[in-house]
């Protein structure tokens, strides 16, 4: 292999390692979130997509983390992230939970199954995503 | 019979909805859970909404921003977690605790040693002396107003045994800023700045309760003397002076 072949192979690499970092979303999004979650001794099921209008975001994830529900959702910006709490704590209802923007992202967590009495899945899992 | 089931329809479905329209509290950071929803702590650090509300709301938590938080002592619920040992009254930073920037500062009211989930921020004038936080700076008018309000919370915790923290009593630091009524008519001690001379109770038996049944007079930071409730406090002090006295109020 020549040295330009060698150069423009590792080009090539770095262009998809790039846009399949772009496709995930921003640094620390929802792949970051979830290992962060598992890094912590949570359980995490698939996160697949779920409706976004009740956020008001752009693209929702939907799946349970040691038994509670959570819903990421991501959003144009900060402000319109910060802005859909309050819709989030609407989606939490009668259950336990809460909805915490961080940069232009939401997390909704509800304990719709009553698995967390004391709460302290809950806190484990808005503190990393909150990191 | 049919105006009965009719009734009886409306009921239900009055209470039903009366339930589906009950409206979340809002919390923020740990708190007691309500012995009816079983009792302990919550753990939730962040903003967060449970169907119930808070127990003793008027004398436990402060507003914040419309998030009920808890200023009281978690270890006398249940908690396991991180506890840090104070003694007598002192500043609770609760946006330094929460981590914004609201601006929000509240006063805890409880007297004697108890415990909170926090380490105290740096800025707070908090001496660590004989096993306890001791505040030591000032308390504006802000604090004097409110205790009236917030200073019978102690009432609350009278009837909860548990472990208090065992505090050195006789190390207080020369700025510390408390009472202790001995007993009908004699008032102790009194602090006057710069001096700040503490005087404290010494009772040479092993064990002697010590009933309260007067108000209390307190010398007041910037605001002259006041005089506080009787609250008909109990406490149970043991060992002599210069000995470690076991805080444990089973009062």
């Amino acid at each position: 292999m020549t040295d330009r072949r060698r150069a423009l192979t590792t080009l090539f690499t770095g262009v998809v390692v790039a846009a399949a970092l772009g496709c995930g979303g921003e640094a620390g999004g929802d792949d970051a979130t979830v290992a962060a979650w598992r890094k912590a001794g949570l359980e995490v099921s698939a996160m697949t997509e779920t409706p976004a209008a009740p956020y008001g975001a752009s693209a929702c994830k939907a799946g349970t983390v040691s038994g509670v529900d959570v819903v990421l959702c991501s959003f144009p910006t900060d402000a319109a992230a910060k802005a859909a709490e309050e819709a989030g704590l609407g989606v939490v209802g009668q259950a336990t939970g809460a909805a915490l923007a961080a940069g232009s992202r939401l997390l909704v967590v509800a304990d719709r199954r009553k698995a967390d009495p004391t709460g302290r899945t809950i806190d484990a899992v808005t503190r990393a995503f909150r990191k | 019979m049919r105006t009965y089931i009719i009734s009886l329809v409306v009921l239900v479905a009055t209470f039903g909805a009366a339930r589906a329209d009950r409206k979340p509290s809002r919390y923020v950071g740990i708190h007691p859970i309500p012995k009816a929803q079983g009792g302990g702590v919550c753990h939730i650090q962040a903003p967060h909404i449970h169907v119930y509300a808070p127990a003793d709301v008027k004398l436990q938590y402060r507003d914040h921003d419309g998030w009920s938080y808890f200023v009281g002592d978690p270890v006398a619920y249940g908690w396991d977690g991180p506890k840090v040992s104070y003694y007598g009254h002192h500043p609770v930073p609760v946006e330094v605790l929460i981590g914004d920037d609201h601006g929000h500062d509240e006063y805890c009211y409880l007297e004697g040693p108890h415990y909170h989930a926090w380490e105290p921020p740096s800025g707070l004038s908090l001496e660590l002396r004989g096993g306890a936080y001791w505040y030591t700076g000032d308390f504006p008018a802000a604090y004097v107003e409110a205790r009236p309000v917030y200073d019978p919370i102690d009432t609350v915790y009278q009837p909860i045994k548990y472990e208090r923290p065992v505090v050195e009593v006789s190390v207080a630091p020369p700025g510390w800023y408390g009472a202790v009524v001995v007993a009908p008519a004699v008032v102790a001690p009194v602090e006057v700045r710069p001096a700040r001379v503490q005087a404290e109770v010494r009772v040479p038996a092993p064990s002697v309760r010590v009933e309260i049944a007067v108000p209390t007079v307190q010398i007041g930071i910037g605001g002259g003397i006041y005089v506080g409730g009787s609250h008909g406090h109990k406490h149970k002090y043991k060992g002599k002076r210069g000995h470690k006295r076991g805080h444990r109020h089973d009062d």
